[in-house]
């Protein structure tokens, strides 16, 4: 492969990574647990504002063109940790207020308008975040200690970015398939027979909340190590949007089928919207970009809103199979314990 | 000194107010019956404020050209509801499931008019005539003829609700549509209806915001959306006098916090405000419309 093409190719792969990470944080909290978090992306830009503001050193650096709050230079693992912690706070703050129970719209509602305000937020108050320009020149990780040619370090950081993404599947794997999984989805469909049930709403809505955003902070960390800049009109709320879409075309609630949202839709539709031969120029682009994505999710939701790979249907049949073989396993072990027959 | 700035911040929060008013009622009339919520208001009103600017661009007034630009916004309101909302809530669709479509369909609508007409910023061909001040507060001609319009507006739309047949029809499929249908009410015509009044509405909104703004580009009017749905949500969802209520707080608070404290937060004084009226009240100050019911096509 060319050097260009191994460019193309590593630059691919962490946009992928990345946005399954990010796919998977929003299905955890849409797809599973059924909140409506209009303001996902927000928590990306958390972190990777956070992850930038402690990797670039003090704002008098560089020539002191960049204006931000904070400011320090962590090694390598430190500023990722940080873009969780502050992930989690800030989602415990947004939860705290948001996540009352509204009818669905309404919460759209609320967290879209959260959404704006932060954008608006960060756009106006230029000593935050340095404003529409943003933060640029973040250096990558362990770049100085690591001597690799640049396409080397790429592939490094391919393979840092899948296992991070691999090992959040699996995590969010593990929870959807435990018993904070059964009750998120009970929570998802009848709320209040849930917590006739004993089940705290409340707290396990908050949890995954909490979660996700850490998923979501954690990918912003990595994006920007990798990007090295960001700035607000990267991350305005029709980026949740996207996110929606991937989910409702791969499918909710289903890690594989996420996983293929993933690909199909935040990487996929962009890159084959990059070859249509017709437009060439980059404005024209950006929005026919726009236009597809919106007519994919419309055409999903008429034809076939469950997904392309739809949730697995948990029956009571499958739990009744499980139970009896636990049950029989329970009776081999009593009976051997205590050292008889039946 | 002070109290000249309030004033005149008053002012200019009257003049918000009446395109905000127009918005926010057209939105809040079709909420009522329909009961979606219609995030791709912002969009039509931007086109409705671009055919406006091709015809003024030819020299007609711009007066005519907001009537204009009202026939078109109905006319696509109707469109977008009997293409596509109406069918998918009879295939099923709940309420979020709505808001992600009416947002596929603003983004569609606005990158569409984005794509044809560039990322520049245009202006009417309208001028602003005589200044008149009354007292600390400083009105120009044309905005005297906004704050008119939206009265009338306004006086009309109370008419049409109160005293016509239609008026009560909206009403009653408003408050509740079984009920309203068993009662021999045709909700097909009448949502229709709504659809065609709201696209009115938002098609005079765009008008007239892009007379308000000087300046306007292809995002303008999905960028003041939010700040419509504040007010809409603000006065109570679903009733229209509400509406009314709410884009006069929302106009008047949003333009003395720029006056007073930071002009850059005149937006965000408003989103907050909205966030703040979903979470402790989302019914509203003058609340008429239930929170639990469905969507109605």
């Amino acid at each position: 492969m060319s050097a260009a093409t191994q460019l193309y190719v590593i630059t691919l792969l962490v946009y992928f990574f990345v946005d399954l990470m990010v796919c998977w944080g929003l299905d955890l909290q849409f797809g599973v647990a059924g909140v409506l978090n209009f303001a996902y992306i927000v928590f990306q830009a958390a972190g990777a504002y956070t992850t930038a503001v402690l990797t670039l050193g003090p704002s008098s650096g560089n020539g002191g063109f960049q204006h931000y709050v904070g400011g320090a230079r962590l090694p390598f693992p430190l500023p990722l940790l940080a873009a969780m912690v502050v992930g989690v706070l800030l989602a415990l703050f947004v939860g705290f207020i948001g996540l009352r129970r509204l009818r669905s719209d309404y919460q759209a509602m609320v967290m879209l308008v959260v959404s704006v305000i932060a954008t608006a937020i960060a756009d106006t108050q230029l000593n935050l975040v340095n404003g529409p320009a943003g933060l640029a020149l973040v250096p990558k990780p362990l770049a100085s200690s690591i001597s690799l040619s640049p396409l080397g370090y790429g592939w490094l950081f391919v393979v840092f970015s899948g296992v991070v993404c691999v090992l959040v599947g699996w995590l969010i794997h593990r929870i959807v398939e435990s018993p904070l999984g059964r009750t998120l989805r009970a929570i998802r469909e009848d709320e209040r027979a849930a917590a006739a049930l004993g089940r705290n709403v409340n707290g396990s809505r908050l949890l995954v909340f909490v979660i996700g955003g850490a998923v979501a902070a954690l990918s912003g960390g990595i994006l920007v190590e990798f990007v090295g800049a960001w700035a607000p009109s990267g991350w305005l709320y029709p980026e949740t949007f996207v996110l929606f879409t991937a989910i409702i075309v791969g499918g909710r609630a289903n890690v594989f089928g996420v996983a293929l949202g993933a690909l199909l839709i935040p990487v996929g539709l962009q890159q084959a919207v990059e070859y249509i031969p017709i437009v060439n120029s980059p404005t024209v682009l950006a929005s026919l970009e726009w236009i597809i994505t919106g007519l994919v999710t419309i055409t999903f939701l008429w034809v076939r809103p469950q997904g392309l790979l739809p949730e697995r249907r948990r029956t009571v049949r499958s739990i009744d199979r499980a139970v009896r073989r636990r049950a029989v396993v329970i009776a081999a072990g009593t009976s051997e314990s205590l050292g008889g027959g039946p | 000194m002070k109290g000249d700035l309030l004033v005149s911040a008053i002012g200019f929060g009257i003049v918000t107010a009446s395109v905000l008013a127009v918005g926010a009622v057209g939105f809040t009339l079709q909420f009522s019956v329909t009961n979606i919520l219609n995030l791709a208001f912002g969009s039509v009103m931007t086109i409705a404020g671009f055919t406006a600017y091709a015809l003024n661009a030819r020299g007609v007034n711009i007066w005519l050209c907001l009537l204009v630009a009202g026939l078109a916004g109905g006319v696509l309101s109707v469109a977008l509801n009997a293409m596509l909302f109406a069918p998918l809530v009879r295939r099923g669709t709940k309420l979020f499931g709505m808001v992600i479509i009416t947002i596929s369909v603003a983004l569609i609508l606005d990158h569409l008019v984005q794509a044809i007409v560039g990322p520049s910023f245009f202006s009417y061909r309208v001028s602003a005539g005589r200044t008149m001040h009354l007292g600390a507060m400083v009105f120009t001609t044309t905005e005297l003829i906004t704050i008119g319009i939206a009265v009338v507006a306004m006086l009309a739309l109370h008419v049409a609700l109160k005293f016509t047949r239609f008026g009560k029809a909206m009403r009653a499929v408003a408050t509740d549509p079984l009920l309203a249908r068993a009662c021999g009410i045709r909700t097909h015509r009448v949502v229709n209806l709504a659809w065609f009044l709201s696209g009115v509405l938002a098609g005079m909104a765009g008008v007239i915001l892009f007379i308000d703004t000087a300046t306007f580009s292809a995002t303008t009017g999905t960028e003041f959306l939010v700040i419509i749905i504040a007010a809409a949500v603000l006065g109570g969802v679903g009733h229209a006098y509400g509406a009314m209520l709410g884009a006069l707080v929302v106009g008047i608070v949003s333009e003395i916090a720029a006056a007073l404290i930071n002009p850059s937060l005149k937006e965000i004084a408003a989103f907050v405000l909205l966030v703040l009226v979903l979470l402790v009240r989302p019914r509203g100050i003058l609340a008429e419309v239930a929170a639990n019911k469905e969507v109605v096509a």
